[in-house]
């Protein structure tokens, strides 16, 4: 079950974290956030300090899946593991790319 | 093979057979747990639904043939293309290649049969008359008729009154069922019984791609079963989930819908790729490419379709930053599609390919599958999709996906595994006629389509007008499905006439080098004579005489002396011997539960209540009844499984296959709950007319009561489960875990007290969230009391402990489950 959890962690931290920040840019862009008394630009701040701390949890599991003591003991599956973690930090970095580049509640 | 082994082999048939095999006669087709007829007696109907589909496309192409048609009127027509896309999604691509994984998966995987025979059962006769209830409906002229994706407010109640709809939003609810059951059984098969050596990373490569299909199943399909079951509370209690006015947004419906909708294309594409990566080394003698790629592209494949889903609203003015991740996401997996092709290409360019008939429909696959993710990557694009949004330009792009990138592929497993199948070889040569009929069919029906959608005709119109530039196109079109229907209608009839009256095949005719190959053909009841041991992903490539061994019972469990359907389970990656499983014997319990689940689930359509509460009481009774037959009441020990092994059966171990089976279907339940609180969330940030007018006073009776009930819950069947290890009494944990699943059933009544179920969509939400933590609580308690029942009846003893372990799961899942929701229901009240 652990060669499982190697396969299948990194990218459901992807999925975690994107639909986590998809639901805080709800937040931000609904009336909730202007009655708490929170700016637009406050908004932009939080997504980005989101998006960069998904980023840290997706670099830190591809190197934690990398050292001997969380490998695999199948070659096969670690290897696999491996690209996976690397997908999983391609698609954190390039998902959530929006938060820095487009228009925030248009 | 010499006289001796031959007899051995035959001796060890004669004794397996009779413990396999299905009860004789018509009987049998109602018992039997057999993954080969199942699974055969399940392609027949995939394929019946096929047909059924494909005559509706038929009507549709008839009516537009001609401008301002008058061979259907608008109510008909409705029903007939929302009933086409219905059946073609839920009743045709999703079942047939469950009934192919079903058939082909334990010999496959070297084992005997699926995990939970009886599920299979189940959830193929739940299948059966699920269809037939819809093709009924649409006979008798009362067939959903709002679209395939059923969006409020157009099937709530005052747009449509009829039946129309809760006969969709039930039947198709009560099909999923066995999805479900299909995809708990694969995951579980897959993991735990295959040949002892077949660590993960020597896994048969359809076997990864079920696997990650079966997953995706599970967490793709309860935010539709939720949506429904929501949709179906509006029509039937006026609990306005979806109405604007009283704080509902129908927007919530697309997001549970798609949610389940994107991941759902790709769980048609994937098996079609997992059946490729298996032919298509073999069509090209050699072995598949960038095995590690391919596993890592399926599974990257599949989480990333989870984050796709806002691509199908893209019109319905969500801001653009929403948009844009959205938009990423849908360029991104075109990634890993591509390292799939790209292994495929280079399994071609290193092989030296044959074209046989199911390589020519890998060919057309592949040229129509890449035109169609060229468009699917064009409607990714917003400001493209703003315009093309339906538009025939996206019935054209989505038949290319799915009949270029999905029936395409399964007609060429089908002819593939022909011979396992049905033990004959191809002798008709219909099949290569038919592939050039459906070839100039399919593009002469859907190429220019894409034009029309551009020209502005938009999809579900019911007819068009003379004039518009279209009905040349649509003419062309309509002709063209015709013979795309013929093409379609000949590889039946060639597949059929071959699988009927051809002459027998000898084993492993293309060469193969996975196991599905190594038994005789068709393949036997018990698929296989005894478990082999392999050491490779190709293992009759590296061993020829591997299937005379296996025949000759030189694997594990060659020796059936304890006249038991038994097969071996393994270590989850390592694939080392675990112990033995106990498969059930022949039983009319599936069908006769699946019977009875379908009323539960048809009775709200007339406002049944009653009749609904009765048959979930059936169905309660027979669960239990099911569950009973299992087990045993004396401790066995070690057995002999051969080779010189020993090793305990199910029933003595602490985590037995039904903890596993409820491990997976929780996994969906959870997915179920977490798109509930989604729902709750979305419409607390999103939806008008919130804050709701009032707000729920938890008071102090219900969050105590909750509190106490989870701890007391949780904590006495782990006060039972650690006595009945050390032999001890396990009463009073029991009584306490009883009692307390009642707290927690009666916290959540107190929701209801507080609330009005129809005042706004916030009340209506709590009462699901209350109601669901009260089924729950339910359910776990008759499960202990049903754990009760088999300790007085001695089926649980210090070692025989795994009913307590399945038990404890439930309760563990129903209290916090039942916390959490209720701490949600409450927290705006405490934060008052
Ligand atoms: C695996 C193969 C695919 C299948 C089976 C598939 C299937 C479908 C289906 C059934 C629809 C129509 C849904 C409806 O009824 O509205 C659809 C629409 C769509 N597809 Fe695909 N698709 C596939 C690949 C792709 C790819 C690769 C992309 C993009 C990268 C894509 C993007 C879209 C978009 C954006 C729409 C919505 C268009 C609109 O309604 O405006 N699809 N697809
Ligand atoms: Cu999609």
């Amino acid at each position: 079950m652990t060669d499982i959890l190697r396969l299948s962690l990194p990218l459901s931290v992807w999925i975690a974290a994107f639909s986590a920040v998809y639901g805080l840019e709800g937040i931000v862009c609904s009336d909730h956030w202007a009655a708490a008394g929170l700016s637009l630009g406050q908004g932009r701040a939080a997504l980005l300090v989101a998006w960069a701390a998904a980023i840290a949890v997706q670099v830190v599991l591809l190197a934690g899946l990398r050292m001997p003591r969380f490998a695999s003991s199948l070659p096969g599956v670690q290897r696999i593991a491996a690209i996976l973690a690397a997908v999983a930090l391609v698609a954190t970095v390039w998902s959530l790319l929006p938060v820095a580049a487009t228009s925030l509640c248009l | 093979m010499t006289d001796k082994p031959r007899l051995t082999a035959l001796r060890l048939h004669k004794a397996l057979y009779p413990i396999w095999r299905n009860d004789p006669g018509w009987k049998g087709v109602l018992t039997t747990v057999n993954n080969n007829t199942i699974g055969t007696m399940f392609i027949l109907g995939a394929a019946g639904m096929f047909l059924a589909g494909g005559i509706l496309a038929m009507l549709i192409r008839a009516q537009l043939a001609s401008p301002r048609s008058a061979f259907m009127g608008p109510e008909v027509y409705n029903q007939i293309f929302t009933m086409h896309g219905t059946i073609m999604m839920f009743l045709f691509a999703i079942p047939f290649f469950e009934a192919l994984t079903v058939f082909l998966l334990p010999a496959m995987l070297g084992t005997r049969d699926l995990a939970f025979p009886r599920l299979g059962a189940y959830g193929f006769w739940c299948y059966m008359i699920g269809a037939t209830i819809m093709i009924v409906a649409l006979l008798a002229g009362v067939a959903p008729d709002g679209g395939w994706f059923m969006y409020p407010p157009l099937s709530s109640s005052a747009h449509s009154p009829g039946i129309n709809t809760d006969i969709w939003l039930l039947g198709i609810s009560f099909i999923e069922i066995s999805a479900i059951g299909a995809a708990v059984e694969v995951v579980v098969t897959v993991l735990r019984y295959r040949a002892v050596g077949m660590t993960l990373d020597r896994l048969p490569i359809f076997a990864w791609y079920m696997l990650v299909v079966a997953v995706m199943i599970l967490t793709a399909f309860p935010p539709m079963i939720l949506g429904s079951l929501i949709l179906e509370l509006e029509r039937a209690f006026d609990m306005p989930f979806f109405q604007a006015e009283h704080g509902g947004d129908s927007l919530l419906w697309q997001h549970l819908f798609w949610l389940f909708g994107h991941p759902e294309v790709y769980i048609i594409f994937l098996p079609a790729a997992g059946v490729i990566s298996a032919i298509l080394p073999v069509m090209a003698r050699t072995t598949l490419l960038g095995y590690g790629w391919v596993v890592a592209a399926a599974i990257s494949l599949a989480v990333l379709s989870f984050g796709l889903w806002v691509h199908h609203m893209f019109t319905t003015g969500i801001p653009h930053m929403g948009l844009a991740f959205f938009s990423a996401v849908s360029t991104l997996v075109a990634v890993p599609t591509g390292v799939q092709i790209f292994a495929w290409i280079g399994t071609l360019w290193k092989g030296r390919p044959r074209m046989h008939l199911p390589m020519l429909w890998i060919m057309g696959f592949f040229v129509t599958f890449v035109m169609g993710g060229l468009t699917g990557v064009m409607v990714a694009m917003v400001p493209f999709d703003w315009q093309a949004h339906d538009t025939y330009f996206v019935v054209a792009h989505l038949h290319y996906v799915l009949i270029g990138g999905y029936v395409f592929p399964m007609i060429a497993g089908i002819y593939y595994w022909l011979p396992v199948l049905t033990g004959r070889k191809r002798f008709f040569r219909m099949g290569e006629v038919a592939f050039w009929l459906v070839m100039a069919g399919f593009h002469g029906t859907f190429l220019l389509l894409h034009w029309a959608g551009l020209l502005g005709m938009r999809r579900r119109v019911d007819s068009i007008e003379a004039g518009s530039g279209w009905e040349g196109i649509n003419l062309l079109a309509s002709v063209s499905g015709f013979v795309l229907a013929i093409g379609f209608g000949l590889v039946v009839l060639d597949v059929a006439a071959n699988a009927l009256v051809a002459v027998r095949g000898r084993r492993n005719p293309w060469n193969a080098g996975t196991l599905e190959w190594a038994t005789p053909i068709p393949s036997p009841a018990y698929n296989v004579a005894s478990i082999p041991v392999v050491d490779s992903r190709y293992p009759l490539h590296d061993n020829p005489g591997l299937p005379v061994q296996i025949a000759r019972g030189e694997g594990f469990l060659g020796h059936p002396t304890r006249n038991r359907r038994e097969t071996l389970a393994v270590s989850v990656s390592g694939a080392r011997p675990d112990f033995i499983a106990v498969m059930p014997r022949n039983s009319i319990v599936p069908f006769a539960m699946a019977v009875v689940t379908s009323v539960m689930f048809m009775a709200p359509v007339w406002k049944g209540w009653w009749l609904m509460f009765a048959s979930a009481g059936g169905v309660a009774m027979l669960a239990m009844v099911w569950a009973w037959a299992g087990g045993s009441r004396h401790d066995e020990g070690l057995l002999d499984a051969g080779r010189g092994v020993t090793l305990p059966p199910h029933t003595e171990i602490s985590h037995p296959p039904g903890w596993w089976g409820s491990l997976f279907l929780l996994l969906a339940d959870a997915v179920l709950f977490g798109s509930l609180l989604f729902g709750y969330a979305f419409l607390w940030t999103v939806a008008p007319n919130w804050p709701p007018p009032a707000i729920l006073e938890p008071g102090t009776g219900g969050p105590a009561l909750a509190a106490g009930g989870a701890v007391l819950a949780c904590g006495g069947i782990r006060g039972a489960d650690q006595a009945i290890r050390r032999g001890r009494a396990p009463w009073p944990g029991l009584v306490a875990s009883l009692a307390g699943l009642a707290a927690l059933g009666g916290a959540a009544w107190t929701v209801f007290g507080g609330t009005t179920h129809d005042a706004h969509a916030y009340d209506a939400t709590l009462w699901v969230i209350a109601g669901y933590a009260v089924f729950h609580a339910g359910v776990a308690g008759l499960m202990a009391l049903f754990l009760m029942a088999r300790i007085r009846a001695g089926f649980i003893s210090a070692r025989r402990c795994g009913d307590a372990r399945v038990v404890r799961l439930w309760i563990d899942y129903a209290a916090l489950t039942a916390a959490l929701g209720l701490g949600a229901a409450w927290l705006p009240g405490w934060l008052a």
